[in-house]
């Protein structure tokens, strides 16, 4: 009895600081990691197969393309914006990465990235400097940044080179850790931090929560939004390398292909409110988990593709709905 | 012969607040009635129950003599009520005469809009009314007030006995302003009762025949337009009868320096005209006006929140050549908005990232804010200015409204300004949160700051301020000092506007 009290209390103490007003709140915002282990230990005793290493070590080497376009997109919808052009940018800073081959691996991924970056400039400048709603002008950049990919490539897959820089982006592993995820959870601490600490966090949490109010505190409302957008481009660029490398070619008609919906739908799941103000980094890493873990599940309970993807997004709904009061 | 359109006794109530008590009023035919009031004094309750969007909790709706019940907003339109709102609910895509006739088109065969005879029927209504418009015209196209007239004209074509104008005029320009006025003699003279609300005085004298005024839900004066003069109605809608309440408390000595903030020849829209003014370090003014005279715009366009047109902005001496809010703080002035959820509060965030919300330059060092400095500042403003939260952690939605006021005063005090502007900074908070926010606007002067506040209570203006600058219709229109002075002194001035005086 009284020992129930006790972490009744402990309860509310933490949802205080975590600023939700009751345990069930407080629940509910953190209920990303209660699904994701629940759905561990589901897969760990009913999924034939699951405990392989490599199984595992697939599952982090692709998500950790999604695990980048996700910390950008939580940038994003923090400022009560969206970005759904980093699926497209991923697309396109492959293709430059491809085209640059010739200057060697490290010129080309930095082609990639800085493609990504010039996307995410372009959605910026429209956002903050002409004030375009972001839905319209990422979707515009959605359709242009695919077809400059293509056109780039002549529509074809064009393989990299084995060996070196490619080899360590694309199979480099330590033990079953893919080196790519290393690097996207060391990215991903570095937004939590620049998020928690620094004045461009604070100020992107401001012009979420009410741009008005910003606007009138003198925060530099317009060069936080574009650098909130060029962060979430040169990260969508980084994540393109990384999803080229693993392929081991540069394929504009794929690469990157609908991340959009998984970047919006793990952040939010994670903490992020589409309304705006708050961001929750290691709720989107563990959103973006979540979602790879099951679609795994559904391939190796060989379930239907087709039917695997409506049960996706029942699941989703269900933990959107789920969430609703904690946001 | 029975009124049009009267309202007996009627009273609603949201929740605490008693928004209409008993409010009995009639609207004849041919009749152009005015009704004026403050903001909260009953207006929009009373249009909305008139219009069905409401339903009273006592009293009685007669139309024609006949009790009626306005259960929605369609009834009240079948039986003859038309309203037309300054946001017109029209369909801007498509043409004049499809709007005219929305929802009510003349058919062929009973399906096929005929096209030909609406547009001639428009076009026919459109000329009764003296408007030259095609109603072929896309609705889009046309200005705001051609917009308005033709939600008049389609009111009139549903059969409306009763027009209500519902803040008609404060988005027109001055030619539009006109042909509204033509349009509601024409209605006038067809028998039509026209409710005419706005709070621009000089417009319900010139079109009113009679004018009601609310305050704090009730009807304090109704009389024929020429037995109410101005200082009459404003001291009616204002609360004040012509019994003197006079200032005891001594002027401050403003010291004689450079003005603290100082505008010249301030201009933004047709809401802020020509207006200077300066405050100088260690007086507190008074800026003065009825809702509509420009007193926010005025705050905002010295700020920089909006974007002045011409004019000029000094900040202790120093000229801001196109201020933005940014500039304005970096140079020394604050800013606290009238509208504490639209324009000031961080939902979501805590009380210490909504204190801190202006001072992250000072804060911050190569862009990473100090946690230690936060705290520190957080914690001096929290005891300065007796913050009650549980904590500074603590959402600001969990404050009162008067605390999330201080926090928005610590926020504005947190960059260290020479002059700060209160815009009704006690507006909507409790009684003891008032007097704290008062006593901080004492302290801020005794130490020297300019101050520049405004107040919805002319009382709460004259107690706070050492002299009051007036705005009228978004000009100056007089300057008077409080100490000695009756608020009637200050409603005179309000009741005459147009007359030219130094501020």
């Amino acid at each position: 009895m009284s020992a129930m009290a006790a972490s009744r209390g402990r309860l509310a103490a933490l949802a205080e600081r975590a600023g939700h007003d009751s345990p069930l709140a407080l629940a509910r915002a953190h209920s990303v990691y209660a699904a994701f282990a629940v759905l561990i230990v589901i897969d760990l005793l009913f999924t034939p197969g699951f405990r392989n290493v490599f199984v595992i070590r697939n599952l982090l080497f692709a998500a950790a393309p999604v695990i980048l376009v996700t910390l950008g997109q939580s940038l994003t919808i923090g400022t009560r914006g969206i970005d759904l052009s980093v699926g497209s940018a991923m697309g396109l800073a492959a293709a430059v990465m491809a085209l640059a081959l010739a200057g060697g691996a490290w010129l080309a991924v930095a082609a990639g990235v800085g493609a990504g970056l010039a996307v995410g400039l372009i959605n910026g400048g429209l956002v903050a400097a002409l004030d375009i709603n972001p839905l319209i002008s990422s979707l515009a950049l959605l359709v242009a940044a695919r077809g400059t990919a293509e056109a780039l490539l002549d529509g074809s897959r064009v393989s990299l080179p084995e060996g070196g820089l490619f080899d360590v982006l694309g199979i480099g592993a330590v033990s079953v850790i893919p080196i790519v995820a290393i690097i996207a959870v060391i990215v991903a601490g570095l937004v939590a931090v620049m998020v928690r600490t620094t004045v461009f966090g604070r100020s992107l949490l401001f012009i979420g929560a009410n741009k008005a109010a910003a606007i009138l505190a003198g925060i530099k409302v317009r060069r936080t939004l574009l650098l909130v957008y060029a962060a979430s481009g040169l990260l969508a660029g980084l994540a393109g390398v990384f999803a080229a490398a693993r392929l081991g070619a540069s394929d504009p008609n794929y690469i990157g292909v609908n991340y959009e919906l998984d970047a919006i739908a793990a952040s939010v799941i994670g903490g992020t409110p589409l309304s705006g103000g708050r961001v929750s980094i290691l709720g989107g890493v563990a959103g973006v988990l979540l979602l790879q873990v099951l679609g795994a599940s559904f391939i190796m309970n060989d379930i239907n593709f087709s039917y695997a993807q409506i049960l996706k997004a029942l699941f989703i709904v269900a933990a959107l709905y789920l969430q609703r009061a904690g946001g | 012969m029975a009124p049009i359109l009267e309202t007996r006794d009627v009273s609603k109530r949201f929740g605490a607040v008693q928004a209409l008590r008993s409010v009995s009023f009639a609207l004849n035919a041919g009749e152009v009635h005015g009704l004026v009031g403050e903001n909260g004094a009953g207006k929009s309750t009373l249009i909305k129950i008139l219009t069905g969007f409401y339903q009273p909790d006592g009293g009685a709706i007669l139309l024609g003599g006949e009790p009626v019940h306005f259960d929605s907003p369609r009834a009240s339109q079948r039986l003859g009520v038309s309203a037309v709102y300054q946001e017109i609910n029209l369909i801007p895509e498509r043409s004049v005469a499809e709007n005219v006739f929305l929802g009510h088109e003349p058919k062929r065969f009973g399906v096929l809009i005929d096209r030909k005879r609406m547009d001639a029927e428009a076009d026919e209504l459109l000329r009764r009314y003296d408007l030259k418009i095609d109603p072929r015209a896309r609705l889009g196209a046309l200005g705001l007030g051609l917009q308005q007239m033709v939600s008049i004209a389609r009111g009139v074509r549903l059969g409306a006995r009763v027009v209500i104008l519902d803040e008609p005029s404060s988005a027109l320009t001055g030619a539009e302003v006109e042909t509204l006025f033509r349009a509601v003699d024409r209605l006038k003279a067809d028998g039509i009762a026209i409710l005419f609300v706005s709070h621009r005085l000089s417009e319900c004298y010139r079109l009113c025949d009679r004018l009601t005024v609310l305050r704090d839900g009730s009807v304090v004066a109704s009389a024929a337009t020429a037995e109410l003069p101005r200082a009459a109605l404003i001291g009616a809608m204002l609360g004040r009868s012509a019994e003197s309440i006079h200032r005891v408390r001594p002027a401050r000595v403003p010291r004689e320096a450079t003005p603290a903030l100082e505008t010249r020849g301030l201009r933004w829209r047709t809401r802020v005209r020509d207006v200077s003014f300066a405050v100088r370090p260690g007086e507190v003014v008074g800026l003065a006006g009825l809702l509509g005279a420009g007193r926010t715009e005025t705050m905002k366009a010295s700020f920089g929140a909006e974007t002045k047109e011409a004019g000029e902005v000094r900040i202790a001496g120093g000229p801001v050549a196109s201020p933005t809010p940014g500039r304005s703080i970096a140079a020394g002035l604050a800013f606290l908005s009238e509208d504490r959820r639209a324009e000031g509060i961080f939902p979501k965030l805590s009380v210490a990232e909504n204190l801190a919300a202006t001072a992250l330059p000072a804060l911050a060092r190569f862009g990473f804010i100090s946690r230690k400095k936060q705290d520190a500042m957080v914690a001096r403003f929290t005891r300065a200015l007796g913050i009650k939260a549980a904590g500074p952690g603590a959402p600001i939605t969990s404050l009162s409204g008067g605390n999330q006021q201080k926090v928005l005063l610590a926020r504005c005090l947190a960059t260290a300004p020479r002059a700060i502007m209160l815009d009704d900074p006690t507006r909507g908070i409790d009684v003891g949160a008032k007097a704290e926010v008062h006593e901080a606007i004492h302290l801020l002067v005794e130490d020297g700051l300019g101050v520049l506040v405004t107040s919805s209570e002319m009382e709460e203006l004259m107690a706070l301020a050492d002299r009051l600058v007036v705005l009228n219709e978004g000009a100056v229109s007089g300057a008077l000092r409080t100490e000695g002075a009756a608020v009637q002194d200050v409603l005179d001035m309000l009741a005459a506007p147009h007359e030219d005086a130094p501020a």
